[in-house]
């Protein structure tokens, strides 16, 4: 075990992987340590899905090196999965097995029944958390039902690795509170979560770190907070009483747009004491401060805004909406 | 109309391949039947001698049709027409429920009937593009007959029994759908149903009475029966259309039955619902194996049940076939021409009959090792092998059933076959070839198991058509090449021709290669799947 907490339980350098001419990853770095719960993120067709089918050992890397635990996926995929659970993003089901008896099997398969009682236990409780009917067979099942089973499946067995992609496109907002809370159980009993995802706020409220992927190559990688640093601070005022004369004294402002009766502009974190100062002598109204969202950071990456230097005032800016965000400051 | 039209449209475009094989395959098995005839039993003595054996004997009259007379047109009716019609009847069930009960399963009937198609229009498509397949197939079959030198107006009727059976099993297969949650199901029901249709006009043409020397008139249960009814029209002697009345009406009766319940029920929904199960999994299934029993065993066991009928013909037929022979050595010396001397009587045509049995054995083994490439594009083989499940075991598992398979298939045959030998007093040395004849196939057998493995590892995405191809073209060289008249080289690429024959020479060569060639397809697909990725859809 002292090996397992220096050495990162995945860690993948360079990944490549071709499909004839498409380069589905093209260098792909991802380290992921004990006990973490790691946010995988990128739109769709980024190559997340691929990059996990090679970290379990499925697909083959065309290039680069991705070890699991310290080993190669592809060599030793039976050692590895002895190890981990994992959800696939869309999940299909034998179309005459019930969800309960998949859940089953595939709970024997990774040796998690041995002890019949207490996993007749993890099981029922699973079951009853995610409000699931484990008798119908597998082809009537929605999708979001179809991810039950294989959530049940990965939650009901404790592992060591827990990789779950896109695991909750298929849930309704409760069932999602019940997954997050599962996370939340499996990591604080010493899970390493890995969770592939686009829906942003769910990766806020989980994730550790998170690392995001573009076009089958790493685009970012940190915490959380070290992600919040490369963004700036949005902040919007009513603008009522203001002139361009007097926006313009406000200090570092970017990407400063007037609509709807709001000021809106962003400024860098570090220039945010000043720009403070400034909009006290402003006597803005109806403040509000909004720490960058994990939202701004994919749209940095995705979004078709102008990047960098847009003039203030000029046109109407792209940015998202940034009034009903949780963490807003009001005053 | 215009709805109509690309509804229409996309049915044609989607079939267009696989109509084009049931077509031409329908239209050449006539023309090669037509011909085989003219080269194999030119002399009317010996269609005449034929169809006395026949008489006598009613299992063959169950595996051949009904005689009327010893004209060449007539004996060509008589061997291959009820072929023909029970090829109409399987493409019309798959089509029926592939466009129907198929959509609604997977979810794309829901896209289509929340268009201005609405719910109706889809199951009138289906019926339209139905109705044109089987009168293509009724042309192709006529013009075949034609090209293979048979007279113009017995071809025609013939071509119109063809469709005429065909619509009527469309009528049944659109209805099983309705009644049925999956296509699985509803194409399992109306199988099962165009099995009976052949198995009751068997029946009946062998309970007939003959009305001339040549000639047999049906017992009822023929008339029970739409393969029956296309074999009433007596083409190339009465040329009578009446009975296809029956399955016209038939298929009209069906429809109805599918336009009113189709107005009352929701989409997706059927007559049988779906049944809750067990909320958790018997001990058995834990393993890979466990799974691929439990996803098949029902499969296997219909295939079984396939070769039981089988032998229960081969028990049977024997030795009806000794008494007959016993009286007239002609008809020894014409059957021993048909079906190759060596050994006796009755262990030519136990050996014969087995190797049908084979053939469902390979058929058999072949399904249970596709199944892996559907796991596959589902994608419930990833979610698999993402638990400690090798790929290597997880192919082994499959291997094992195959071949439990093929031997189940053959055990049942075998034994049912022993048992109608046993009960018509055979002595106890025929029940010993009734056993020999069933492991003789098993070479042939395991070759298709290794081979489709090898194919699924090789080529995943052609492995299913590829697979099953090789079924057929196995079954038409070896078992159909010498009634085609094939060249020796062209029968000898398919395994069935190698099998050994039950107290004839033996051919220890066949069954040296045959072995060899399953141990190294399967070695090789094990060896080659650990290095091979997932694949997907």
């Amino acid at each position: 075990m002292t090996t397992a907490s220096v050495t990162p339980v995945i860690q993948a350098q360079g990944l490549e992987k071709r499909f004839g001419r498409v380069h589905a990853l093209a260098g792909l770095d991802l380290s992921v340590s004990a006990g973490e719960v790691h946010g995988f993120l990128g739109p769709n067709g980024a190559g997340k899905s691929t990059a996990i089918r090679i970290l379990l050992g499925l697909a083959r890397a065309t290039g680069g090196t991705a070890r699991v635990f310290g080993r190669d996926p592809w060599a030793d995929a039976v050692a590895l999965h002895r190890r981990l659970g994992y959800v696939p993003g869309d999940v299909t089901l034998w179309p005459n097995l019930t969800g309960g008896e998949a859940v089953d099997l595939l709970s024997r398969l990774r040796g998690g029944t041995a002890d019949k009682a207490a996993y007749a236990a993890r099981k029922k409780r699973l079951v009853e958390a995610f409000d699931f009917d484990p008798t119908k067979k597998g082809r009537a099942y929605s999708k979001g039902n179809r991810q039950k089973v294989a959530l049940i499946a990965a939650f009901v067995t404790p592992a060591e690795l827990l990789i779950l992609d896109e695991p909750t496109s298929g849930l309704d907002p409760l069932m999602e509170a019940v997954f997050e809370g599962e996370v939340h159980r499996a990591a604080g009993e010493g899970s390493t979560v890995l969770l592939s995802s686009h829906i942003l706020s769910e990766v806020e409220q989980l994730c550790d770190r998170v690392t995001i992927i573009r076009s089958g190559r790493t685009a970012e990688t940190g915490t959380l907070e070290q992600l919040r640093h490369l963004t700036r601070t949005e902040i919007a005022f009513a603008s009522e009483g203001m002139s361009p004369a007097r926006l313009a004294a406000i200090p570092g402002a970017h990407d400063l747009t007037v609509t709807g009766g709001r000021v809106r502009f962003t400024a860098d974190t570090d220039g945010l004491p000043a720009v403070l100062g400034a909009l006290a002598t402003l006597a803005v109204r109806g403040l509000t401060v909004a720490p960058p969202s994990l939202e701004e950071l994919f749209l940095r990456h995705y979004g078709d805004r102008p990047a960098e230097g847009a003039s203030p005032g000029a046109g109407i800016g792209t940015g998202t909406d940034a009034g009903h965000r949780p963490g807003d400051a009001a005053s | 109309m215009t709805a109509l039209r690309i509804l229409l449209g996309q049915r044609l475009r989607r079939d267009r391949l696989q109509l084009l094989f049931w077509i031409g395959g329908t239209a050449l098995l006539a023309l090669f039947a037509a011909v085989a005839v003219a080269q194999s039993y030119g002399d009317p003595v010996a269609r005449d001698q034929i169809l006395a054996l026949a008489i006598s004997s009613p299992a063959i009259l169950v595996l051949r049709g009904l005689p009327q007379g010893g004209g060449l047109a007539a004996f060509v009716f008589f061997e291959i027409f009820t072929y023909l019609a029970l090829l109409a009847g399987l493409m019309s069930t798959f089509l029926a429920v592939r466009h129907t009960r198929g959509d609604e399963e997977s979810g794309r009937a829901e896209l289509v009937e929340a268009t201005p198609a609405a719910r109706t229009l889809p199951t009138v498509a289906t019926l339209v593009h139905g109705i044109g397949a089987n009168l293509v197939l009724g042309l192709a079959t006529a013009a075949a007959l034609v090209l293979g030198g048979l007279e113009l107006r017995g071809s025609f009727v013939t071509g119109a029994a063809v469709a005429a059976t065909g619509i009527a099993f469309l009528g049944v297969g659109m209805l099983s759908a309705q009644f049925l949650r999956t296509s699985r199901g509803a194409n399992g029901l109306s199988v099962a149903l165009v099995g009976l249709a052949f198995v009751l006009r068997g029946f009946g043409d062998a309970l007939g009475t003959p009305t001339g020397p040549l000639e047999m008139t049906s017992a009822w249960p023929s008339w029970l029966s739409p393969i029956g009814w296309g074999q009433q029209t007596s083409a190339y002697t009465s040329d009578t259309l009446i009975p296809l009345l029956l399955s016209l009406g038939l298929a009209g009766v069906c429809l109805a039955a599918v336009f009113a319940l189709q107005s009352r029920r929701d989409s997706g929904a059927s007559l049988v619902a779906e049944r809750h199960g067990r909320a958790d999994a018997r001990p058995a299934l834990s393993s890979a194996f466990g799974l691929a029993w439990r996803l098949q065993w029902g499969t296997i066991l219909a295939w079984a049940a396939g070769g039981a009928a089988f032998g229960y013909l081969a028990g049977t037929l024997a030795s009806l076939v000794q008494q007959a022979a016993g009286s007239d050595p002609a008809i020894v010396g014409t059957l021993e021409s048909v079906a190759g001397a060596g050994g006796s009587l009755t262990q030519t045509l136990i050996g014969a009959l087995f190797a049908f049995v084979g053939a469902l054995a390979a058929a058999c083994a072949t399904q249970t090792v596709v199944r892996m490439r559907q796991e596959e594009a589902a994608g419930t083989a990833e979610l698999l092998l993402s638990t400690p499940v090798s790929r290597g075991r997880w192919l082994a598992g499959y291997l094992v059933l195959g071949a439990l398979a093929v031997l189940i298939v053959l055990a049942a045959s075998a034994l049912v076959a022993a048992l109608g030998l046993l009960s018509a007093g055979e002595d106890a040395a025929r029940i010993g070839d009734a056993f020999a004849a069933a492991a003789a196939q098993l070479p042939a057998a395991l070759v298709y198991l290794g081979v489709t493995a090898l194919l699924f590892v090789l080529v995943p995405r052609a492995a299913i058509a590829a697979g099953w191809s090789l079924v057929a073209l196995g079954i038409v060289l070896g078992n159909f090449g010498g009634l085609l008249g094939l060249p020796q080289w062209l029968r000898d690429l398919s395994p069935f021709t190698h099998t050994p024959v039950v107290g004839g020479s033996a051919d220890a060569g066949g069954v040296l290669w045959l072995s060899a060639i399953a141990v190294v397809a399967i070695g090789a697909s094990v060896v080659l799947l650990r290095r091979r990725e997932l694949g997907t859809a």
